[in-house]
Order: structure tokens, then sequence, then C-alpha cells
């Protein structure tokens, strides 16, 4: 796709919850809650089969896992319309900013520690994340 | 390293790294084409095919291994998946977004790991 064609979908982008940018955010808390609830299933069934839990089939049977697959599934769909609308050398940096939010809301919502090295690691993806949002920034800017 | 290990931690991230470049292709043709078309069509069931592989890959790994094991894998998939993105899709990678690409992962890597 030419970067025309790239800037003109951007300026007759939707507004308001059709927003990519909202669309984007929305899609991050989605998978904030479906990673904690996929390893909360995954490990309450990891010893109903030995052979078995190695391909994730046996967590099937948590109602967890299929709470985590819903919310996949909204994010996926949530994912699919980002894409169509933000480059995705920009889009998938952006949405890791989740990893900075997991062990953050644990710290807040919690009360768990977070060591010096976990701060470190939150303090560089924040770095990145402005790093890779400052020419998106620019670019709503010139829009 | 057990074997299963070995083989399915590569294995997730590459049916990962193959479902985002399948859906960011599908998305950029639906715009042009519609949904009706038959590569579109395509290009979707091959992207969402892989994220099942990696989903339930990623989850036998969950259920044996500790999620702060598990995770640092994820940091790479952030570097190739744009220059995955540069290579293939033609996308712009400017030296801002690798470097701001490298610290996101680099920070992931730490997060992970304390």
């Amino acid at each position: 796709m030419t970067k025309d064609t790239r800037n003109k979908r951007m300026q007759n982008r939707p507004s308001g919850f059709a927003n990519p940018w909202f669309q984007l955010g929305f899609g991050v808390v989605c998978v904030l809650v479906y990673e904690l609830l996929q390893k909360r299933g995954a490990s309450e069934t990891a010893n109903l089969s030995q052979v078995w839990s190695w391909t994730g089939i046996t967590a099937l049977v948590s109602p967890l896992v299929w709470l985590a697959m819903a919310l996949m599934i909204i994010s996926l769909l949530s994912w699919l319309y980002v894409l169509r609308y933000i480059p995705l050398s920009i889009a998938f940096p952006l949405s890791r900013v989740v990893d900075a939010l997991i062990p953050l809301s644990c710290w807040l919502i919690l009360g768990e520690n977070i060591s010096s090295r976990r701060w470190c690691g939150i303090a560089l993806v924040v770095i990145g994340l402005t790093l890779t949002a400052k020419p998106v920034a620019q670019l709503e800017e010139k829009l | 390293m057990s074997w299963p290990v070995f083989f399915l931690i590569p294995i997730a991230l590459t049916a990962f790294v193959t479902g985002q470049l399948f859906l960011k292709h599908a998305m950029e043709s639906s715009a042009a084409r519609g949904f009706r078309d038959s590569q579109v069509i395509l290009f979707l069931v091959c992207g969402v095919f892989a994220m099942t592989i990696h989903f339930f890959v990623t989850l036998g790994l969950l259920g044996h291994l500790d999620l702060s094991y598990v995770y640092p894998f994820q940091g790479l998939s952030v570097i190739i998946i744009s220059l995955a993105a540069a290579v293939v899709l033609k996308e712009k990678l400017t030296a801002r977004l690798t470097i701001g690409t490298l610290l996101i992962s680099a920070g992931i890597v730490l997060v992970s790991m304390s």
C-alpha cells in the first residue's frame, strides 16, 4: 500500500469507539485480562494428562480458559480493525504497552512488590513506546 | 531445557509472527477488494490458523513452565515483527522506530525475567 493511500485512510478514519487508536487501547485491556486468565486456567489443568497437557488441549476443561478465549476473539477483532488503519511496525510495538501494564496493575491493585530490575524493564518499555509513538503524534498533527 | 520446550518455543514464535503478517496483509487487501474476495479470505484463514497454533502451543508451555520463563520470548516477537513488516510488507522502518522497538523488547525481557 502506498504512503498516500495510507495517509488518505488515516484522514478518513472513524471517530469515537470506532477510532483505530481507541481500538488499540481497548484491545490492550482485553489482552491484559486474558493473559492473566490464560495462565491461571493452564496452571490449574496442567496435571490432568502427562502427554496431552503439552498441547494445551487439557486446559479446555477450565472455564477461565474459555473466558480467556472469548476475550482473545474480541481483542483479535479489535486488532484486525487496527491493522486496517495503522502500520504493523507501529501498531505492534505500541500494543506491547501491556507488558508494562501487567506488573504495574499487579503492584497497584494486588499490592505485589516490583523488583528494581523489573522497574528498569518497565522504564525501558515506556521509553521505547515514547520513541515509537512520536512519529504517530507528528502524523496526527499533520492530519 | 527439555525437548518439547526446545521445539515448542520456536514453533509458537514462528506461528505468531506468520499469523500477524497474514492478518495485516488481509486487512490491507480488504480495504481495496472487500471481504468477499477469495484472496482476502485465504489470508484471513491462514492468519487465524497460525494464531490458533500459537494459542494452543503457548497454553501447553504455560501449563509446565513459569510465565516468567515463557514470556521473555514475546519480547523477541516485537523485533521480528517489525523487521518482517519492513521486509515483507514494505513498511518504512525509521531509526527512531528501530531504537524504540529494541528498547521495548529489552524492557519486556527485563520485566519478565525478574
